[in-house]
């Protein structure tokens, strides 16, 4: 409920986002605002990430029933995120909802118990990034092979292969672009 | 004891054997023929040309498919049951070449007329249902497993209405032998009397032959071979040829008991190449009518071609049993039979448009009613 | 089939496998059938035979380069996903499209859109039953579009011809001939299916009410595209949330009544006309000349930090890309939504309780294509 800014940032401007009603809808649950390009980011601890979810569902004037995509983003030392974009089908408004895990407790409630479109999704991030989602109900995995459960590809720390150029030179393909 | 062929006088035996030897190979050649003529027909169809670059016009095609099938290597599952694997192609293949007895080419060119021709044909074909379960399960495969159940199925139930079809021309024309029937059609062909009779013939023909709409057991999701998933090389080219010697039977039996045979229109005048003409073309009639059913309609599912073989065929093939039974009983004039029938036709044409096009309501998985876009979703468990 | 009799045997389900090596899985798709005489019980989708990393692999990569992988997660709608990623780039780069690019964008994505859909009408046709006509028609149809995108691009199938601000290089000069040829062929196709299939007796007792789905539960597992338009929801992204010039041009959301398999085949089918529409609309508006680039296109192509989730309609439902960036030339994170994957989880809830035959066909009718479904 507060809208916490950060000290060196400027203050959002959040008047052409729906963070009035967001933040009536969430009321009681910590909330941050930010404006990305398009939608409004809010972001709420992982501990009542799903309470707020929830909120964001079934309140009367947002009813966020569509869950478009469920994803993690790796950030190194500052932890993961996972990331939920939000839709309403009847009043067409968007939100992303960014909840923060530490790097060494990568666990967090499962949002299957919202949204049923959130089980493979869940299951996908799980087996990338190695996030664990409590009580998912079928905590397979989706694309990896079932034997490697121990290796999350998508992590920063997963190494790629390098990429051997096998053009020449002349082709120009190097670090700058075109 | 003697027999004459071509103006011979043989020994019986030796006469029935080359008799048979002729229509064996008659058989095999006009078996690839069809399947020729299947490919290049359906090739048309869709706008394409079809086998042509092996021989003039693709005419070798079937040649090259066989030479290619005979040397491929035979395998066998080691999990199949040997005998029942082994056997099962034969127990398709020879009922269908049994059906040949009886069928009267051109006026002395045949087998054998017997006076039970159409009871033995019918007889003999059903044999091969059992050649079917043998090569599902002998398989020891799932999907040849339920194609062989599901051509089992099918099989039994439209026996009935292709029996009593038969049947009801039977009563009519007074006898089961091929011959005789050919003969009382010599003005005025059966399918005028018995037009319902015929059409029930062909579509049960149609499942008999496990062709589309009712090709559910080799349409096992749609391509994957049903019973014959396991048969490679000359085996599956034994059901092959069974198929399409079954079509080509049924399409000779179709054209003696309904069209005419090789006597009408003409009459006996035109000399034996002539009536061969005509035999051959009323069978491609039969047989073009047949490829281009099928690639024009879907399958059926199994329950509704079992449902429509039960509540819609066999019933109308009863009910035409009645009617001629009481026409000939009664003396009555035959244009009560064509008037039935002409109502018979469209009856069942309304019944199988609407019996098709009614959808299903299965148990456990109702219909759900429209749901508007809701405020909130509902929490789902 | 199964009567109060049948509890009296202890029978056991068969578990079929329709491997991932089948002619009717539109890719290599697995799911297990569990199977009580022919009434599916329950199914077990496996997918991620096709995972390429593309997600991965596109951190690596240049903006300019990764336009060629987005093409390969969608191989049959190539140009829509490529219009999600080079919209992504240009949010977050703040580039500005041309009018022209923009309109010839929506041209080639619409009859990408034809395209695709064409191959949905063949791929169904052959599952349904019908031999080989439904199939010969649909890449008869393809070949005239796909011959189009040759000329365009010079690929048949992975055009990798968008730019984040624009287009690779310009149309040919016939280029407004050409898609009206193409868009007769295309009109002509549309009418031959709509006559094969539409009003034929067994394809409509095969394929009305299977594998219905209502509204509330397709908005729940979150599908998108024909396949929830067909349960009575209008949700399209052109007309929700519009993009390139679709609010400058006037077409129908097609929406069905029942959820079921003829309203997803119809849906699709109708979409293909409002698709016909919409190119002519384009052709007329599309100004004869212009830029197709912004006037001042850095050689390096930066973005600024940030990140953004755009969302277009694809042929298969909404293809979103995720893109966050720590500015430099290369995304941070890439996340392709894929509109197949969330049609996919519906699965189990509309097969259940048909039987086989009928899994195959709902199968068929969500149309998925398993690269969207793998990345």
């Amino acid at each position: 409920m507060t809208s916490d800014q950060t000290e060196t940032a400027p203050a959002p401007d959040l008047s052409s986002t729906i963070w009035s009603e967001v933040d009536r809808a969430l009321a009681g649950i910590t909330a941050r605002p930010e404006k990305a390009v398009l939608d409004l980011v809010v972001y709420i601890p992982r501990d009542e990430v799903i309470e707020g979810l929830r909120r964001l569902k079934k309140d009367e004037g947002l009813a966020f029933d569509y869950l478009r995509s469920l994803t993690a983003v790796d950030l190194e030392e500052e932890g993961m995120e996972v990331v939920y974009h939000l839709y309403s089908t009847t009043k067409r408004l968007n939100v992303t909802v960014k909840a923060s895990l530490p790097n060494d407790d990568l666990t967090i409630d499962t949002a299957t118990t919202v949204w049923k479109a959130a089980n493979w999704l869940e299951r996908e991030t799980a087996e990338m990034f190695g996030i664990r989602f409590n009580g998912h109900p079928d905590p397979r995995t989706l694309l990896m092979p079932e034997d490697m459960t121990d290796t999350f590809p998508l992590r920063k720390s997963h190494p790629l292969a390098e990429i051997e150029v096998l053009q020449g030179e002349g082709m120009g393909y190097s670090e700058e672009g075109e | 004891m003697t027999a004459d062929l071509f103006g011979l006088e043989l020994n019986v035996w030796a006469d029935a054997a080359i008799r048979l030897v002729l229509i064996v190979t008659l058989m095999t050649v006009v078996v690839m023929g069809l399947i020729y003529l299947e490919r290049k027909i359906i090739a048309r169809f869709n706008q394409r040309i079809g086998p042509q670059r092996t021989g003039p016009f693709g005419l070798l095609q079937s040649v090259a498919d066989a030479l290619k099938l005979v040397g491929k290597e035979d395998l066998r599952p080691r999990s199949a049951d040997a005998w029942t694997f082994e056997l099962g192609p034969y127990f398709i293949f020879i009922p269908v070449f049994l059906g040949f007895v009886i069928v009267p080419f051109v006026a002395d060119w045949h087998i054998r007329l017997l006076d039970l021709g159409l009871l033995y044909f019918i007889a003999a074909s059903s044999l091969s249902i059992i050649g079917w379960v043998m090569a599902g399960w002998g398989s020891d495969n799932r999907y040849a497993m339920i194609g062989a159940l599901r051509a089992a199925a099918q099989g039994i139930s439209y026996e009935l209405p292709l029996v009593l079809a038969l049947v009801a021309v039977g009563i009519y024309a007074g006898t089961f032998n091929l011959g005789e029937m050919i003969a009382q059609q010599d003005v005025v062909p059966f399918i005028v009397w018995q037009p319902m009779a015929a059409l029930i013939f062909f579509i049960a023909a149609l499942a008999e032959l496990n062709r589309t709409p009712f090709d559910i057991p080799v349409g096992e999701s749609e391509v994957v071979g049903g019973p014959f998933v396991e048969y490679s090389g000359i085996r599956w080219s034994m059901f092959f040829l069974a198929e399409y010697a079954a079509l080509f039977i049924m399409s000779l039996v179709f054209s003696a008991v309904f069209l005419g045979g090789f006597l009408w229109p003409f009459g006996d005048d035109l000399g034996r190449l002539f009536q061969a003409a005509l035999t051959t073309a009323k069978a491609g009639l039969f047989f073009f009518v047949v490829v281009w059913i099928r690639i024009s309609v879907p399958r059926l599912r199994i329950d509704q071609l079992m449902s429509y073989s039960w509540k819609v065929l066999l019933p109308l093939a009863l009910v035409q049993v009645l009617v001629n039974g009481l026409v000939l009983v009664n003396g009555w004039s035959e244009v009560i039979l064509l008037a039935f029938g002409l109502v018979g036709v469209a009856v069942l044409a309304t019944v199988t448009g609407r019996a098709v096009a009614a959808p299903r309501i299965r148990p456990g998985a109702a219909r759900r009613p429209l749901a508007p876009a809701p405020a909130h979703g509902e929490a789902a468990s | 089939m199964v009567t109060e009799h049948a509890q009296e045997f202890e029978t056991q389900d068969l578990l079929l496998n329709v491997g991932p090596q089948h002619p009717s899985t539109h890719g290599v798709f697995r799911m297990v059938l569990s199977v009580d005489g022919e009434v599916v019980r329950d199914v077990v989708p496996y997918i991620g035979y096709l995972h390429r990393g593309a997600e991965k692999l596109c951190e690596t990569m240049d903006y300019r380069q990764g336009i060629g992988f987005m093409d390969r997660t969608e191989y049959l709608a190539a140009f829509n996903a490529e219009l999600s990623y080079v919209m992504a780039v240009e949010a977050l780069a703040e580039l500005e499209v041309p009018e022209r690019a923009q309109w010839i964008r929506m041209i080639l994505c619409e009859l990408n859109r034809l395209s695709s859909h064409f191959m949905f009408l063949g791929a169904f046709g052959i599952d349904v039953g019908v031999f080989a006509t439904p199939f010969i028609y649909a890449w008869r149809e393809r070949e005239e579009l796909i011959d189009l995108f040759e000329e365009v691009s010079g690929d048949r199938m992975m055009y990798a011809y968008f730019r984040p601000g624009g287009l690779a290089w310009d149309v040919p000069r016939n280029f407004k001939d050409r898609v009206r040829q193409v868009l007769k062929s295309a009109r002509q196709g549309v009418a031959d299916f709509n006559h094969l299939l539409t009003e034929n007796e067994i394809f409509l007792a095969r394929t009305r009410g299977v594998g219905a789905i209502s509204a509330a539960e397709a908005i729940e597992w979150g599908m998108s595209g024909p396949s929830i338009r067909a349960s009575g929801v209008p949700l399209d992204v052109r007309k929700d949330e519009p993009y390139l010039k679709y609010d400058q041009v006037d077409f129908d959301v097609i929406v069905g009544q029942n959820g079921d398999v003829y309203d997803r085949y119809y849906c699709r089918l109708m979409e293909m006309h409002e698709s016909i529409k919409i190119v002519e609309q384009c052709l007329d508006k599309m100004p004869d000349s212009g830029p197709i680039m912004p006037e001042k296109m850095p050689r390096m192509l930066r973005t600024a930090p940030g990140e953004v989730y755009i969302r277009t309609e694809a042929p298969r439902g909404e293809y979103g890309i995720y893109l966050v960036s720590k500015g430099g030339n290369r995304p941070y994170r890439l996340k392709v939504r894929s509109a197949c994957i969330s049609n996919l989880q519906a699965l189990k809830d509309m097969s259940v309780g048909q039987y086989v035959a009928d899994a195959i066909i709902v199968l068929g009718s969500i149309d998925i294509v398993l690269s969207e479904v793998d990345r």
